[in-house]
């Protein structure tokens, strides 16, 4: 009943909230609300107790409700920061849609469903993309347009492969059918394809650049952090399904892992090259899907646990560093269309956030991301000290890039110093118009980047518990011990 | 030679949907293809029928005919109304002006594109490619339980990508993800089916079912946008701004 409840009630909220959507406020806090309900009854539900819906089990280990909680306090930040940031008029709305389907992806651990439920929810996260605000008089933009049309077509096809992949993997059975190029091997690159185009790896990254480019900071938040960090516990699952996609297959996978390396430096490289604000933190993304792929790839419990642990990592820095982005884009009372350099002077909380999650994204201690990132190193060791060069090569170009856009954009002098002309004959201090005064940062936003800042430091500088949860869950892990 | 002629309705209905440009033409032709292969499937008896109707099919041949409706009178309907304007009395006159630059571009175009036969030849090479490429692996990989379930959805499949490899409209390229969708839903129909632990479940019927009508919404709803705001739905167009 309960698993139910997590599920359906959210639909039932989102229901509500379109309803209500042009009186933003209300449904903002009615989406609070729920997703308060939601964590309470996550946390509720005993762990690892399977129950059976329509012939379908449902069940919730340790690492999906560590997620799952996240993915729903990933959810309620959203929604505070939607309170102050620009957003469509159904944000509210599809957004506790698509917390109702990754809540079910978690629970439903069948990998037809789970793919389904993936693809039913980038097709919600198309409609997010190219909402307007409530009674705009804008026109929606067309290369808004553009990029939702690129992502539904490439989680359509992500679907499609994942789907052959595991109705082929219902019917492998190691052995058969000689004289053929290996069934597993045909599914594990169905899988690494399917996946590597929900996870943005190089070549398939085009839809997250163009995202993060062109829709709003939040909506691309929740699609990247929600959406492509449950397609990789979807990829766990998988592993977990069929281990025998594992066994025979040391070529593939050492394909993947080079694919996955070869993205994060292409990635990281790209960033260091010229590019809006908004392209280089997308490709720092990419950079760090590279990373997360690369520890999954690897297939060894240190590997997992860093790409888990990276996971979690990238769901808060992206927040942290959108919703920073946003604040640092909002029209600021001074002239616009100038490219400004002084972004920190302005909006120190906002500047301050987009740096602190740039290092927390690269892994940069003592910020979250350098627990995941150290174990992704040492998976890295593990199959050669080449691949940990390039690792370490494309953390270093994403370094540099990370301070290129802090010295282009963050760190310039204060643009607002105005020096006072002497008095004309005749005229008075009074005659003169006040100082413009340039208004601060919204409380709530700000709050909330602060927040998030605080969170990724407490869990840098005390990774203990998080590290012992994912490490638990992982050597718990069917085809780990198999391996 | 037994002749199997829903087969052969899947592969038309298929390519005329990969050929063809005009939706009077190809949305029909989508809703035949749905019912061509719902009756396949019945035919090829990869589910008991209960229910007595047309000589007895499952009820699962019913709800795939149901979706092909559901998706094809989304689509139709969205094409019959893109002539109308919607959302236009919030907008400023630098929109209205867009608006108004955007409907004469599309209708200079439209006067200045007649038929080409070229346009066609991208589409009918990929045909006949996809023939190829269907006919051959149903026994170079087989993988669904007879050679007709393979060529359905290897073709399905083909004809989807190649759709949306050729396309020029966004309308074209739904239409593909469509045709793609309908190659696995037929592929997972066959072959779980013979599984003989598990087996189909009611579950991911019912969200492929879900799924082929949320994808229909989602195009339409991008064809209804991208006309709303360019009138045609040409893609060269949107890239173009």
């Amino acid at each position: 009943m309960l698993y139910l409840l997590l599920v359906l009630f959210p639909i039932s909220m989102a229901a509500s909230a379109f309803v209500l959507r042009k009186k933003s406020g209300l449904v903002i806090f009615m989406a609070l609300g729920a997703v308060l309900a939601e964590m309470l009854i996550a946390a509720q539900i005993p762990l690892d107790n399977p129950s059976l819906f329509l012939g379908v089990t449902l069940t919730l280990n340790t690492l999906n409700r560590m997620f799952m909680l996240l993915f729903l306090a990933i959810g309620g930040f959203a929604f505070v920061g939607a309170w102050n940031l620009p957003h469509g008029e159904s944000f509210v709305p599809i957004g506790l849609l698509l917390l109702s389907q990754v809540c079910a992806v978690l629970l439903l651990q069948n990998p037809f469903i789970s793919t389904l439920l993936l693809a039913l929810s980038g097709l919600t996260a198309v409609l997010v993309m190219v909402d307007l605000p409530t009674d705009t008089i804008r026109l929606v933009g067309t290369q808004a347009i553009a990029a939702a049309l690129k992502y539904m077509v490439m989680m359509v096809i992500a679907a499609i492969l994942m789907y052959i992949a595991f109705v082929l993997a219902t019917i492998f059975r190691i052995g058969e059918l000689p004289g053929r190029i290996p069934l597993s091997r045909f599914i594990l690159a169905l899988l690494a394809a399917s996946f590597s185009l929900r996870l943005a790896i190089i070549p398939f990254h085009a839809w997250l650049s163009d995202l993060v480019e062109h829709a709003e900071p939040l909506v691309a938040a929740l699609v990247i952090t929600l959406l492509n960090m449950s397609s990789l516990l979807v990829l766990l699952v998988s592993f977990q399904t069929f281990p025998t996609l594992l066994t025979d297959n040391e070529g593939p996978l050492r394909m993947m892992r080079y694919g996955a390396m070869i993205s994060a430096l292409i990635g990281a490289g790209m960033a260091l090259g010229p590019g809006s604000l908004r392209r280089t933190i997308a490709y720092l993304i990419l950079y760090d899907c590279g990373m997360v792929f690369y520890g999954l790839s690897s297939v060894s419990s240190i590997g997992l646990a860093g790409a888990v642990f990276g996971a979690l990592n990238q769901t808060l820095a992206v927040l942290l560093i959108l919703v920073s982005l946003a604040l640092v884009e909002r029209p600021d009372g001074r002239a616009p269309g100038v490219v400004r350099r002084d972004l920190l002077r302005r909006w120190p909380v906002a500047g301050t956030g987009l740096l602190a999650g740039g290092l927390t994204l690269i892994g940069i201690p003592p910020l979250s991301g350098a627990m995941g990132r150290l174990l992704i190193y040492q998976a890295a060791v593990e199959n050669g000290w080449p691949e940990l060069l390039v690792l370490l090569a494309a953390t270093v170009l994403a370094l540099l890039a990370l301070i290129r856009i802090a010295n282009e954009r963050l760190l310039g002098p204060s643009e607002d110093k105005v020096t006072p002309d002497p008095l004309m004959l005749g005229e008075t201090e009074l005659d003169r118009p006040a100082p413009r005064q340039l208004a601060p940062e919204p409380r709530s936003t700000a709050a909330l980047t602060l927040i998030l800042m605080l969170i990724c430091l407490t869990v840098g500088l005390y990774p203990g518990p998080l590290l012992t949860t994912i490490d638990g869950a992982i050597r718990e892990l069917a085809f780990i011990r198999a391996l | 030679m037994l002749i199997n002629w829903l087969l052969i309705g899947v592969g038309i209905t298929a390519t005329v949907v990969l050929l063809f440009r005009d939706w009077r033409l190809t949305i029909p032709a989508l809703l035949l293809n749905y019912i061509t292969l719902a009756l396949f499937s019945a035919e090829q008896q990869f589910i008991a029928s209960d229910v007595d109707l047309f000589g007895g099919i499952s009820t699962l041949v019913m709800v795939k005919m149901i979706t092909g409706l559901a998706v094809t009178s989304i689509l139709s309907i969205t094409a019959l109304t893109f002539s109308r304007e919607y959302g236009l009395e919030n907008l400023d006159e630098f929109g209205l002006a867009e608006l108004r630059r955007a409907a004469r571009t599309a209708q200079r175009q439209q006067a200045s594109q007649p038929f080409h036969l070229n346009d066609y030849v991208m589409p009918f090479w990929a045909g006949v490619l996809a023939l190829f490429a269907s006919t051959s692996l149903p026994y170079v990989y087989a993988i669904a339980p007879t050679p007709a379930a393979d060529f359905a959805w290897y073709w399905l499949v083909f004809t989807g990508v190649l759709t949306i490899a050729t396309a020029s409209d966004l309308l074209k390229i739904g239409l593909g993800l469509l045709l793609c969708t309908s190659g696995i839903d037929i592929l997972y129909t066959a072959v779980v089916s013979t599984v003989k632990e598990g087996g189909l479940n009611v579950i991911p019927l019912v969200l492929l079912s879900q799924f082929h009508i949320l994808l229909a919404l989602a195009i339409a709803y991008l064809c209804g946008l991208l006309y709303g705001r360019l009138k045609t739905l040409e893609l060269n167009e949107l890239y173009k701004q």
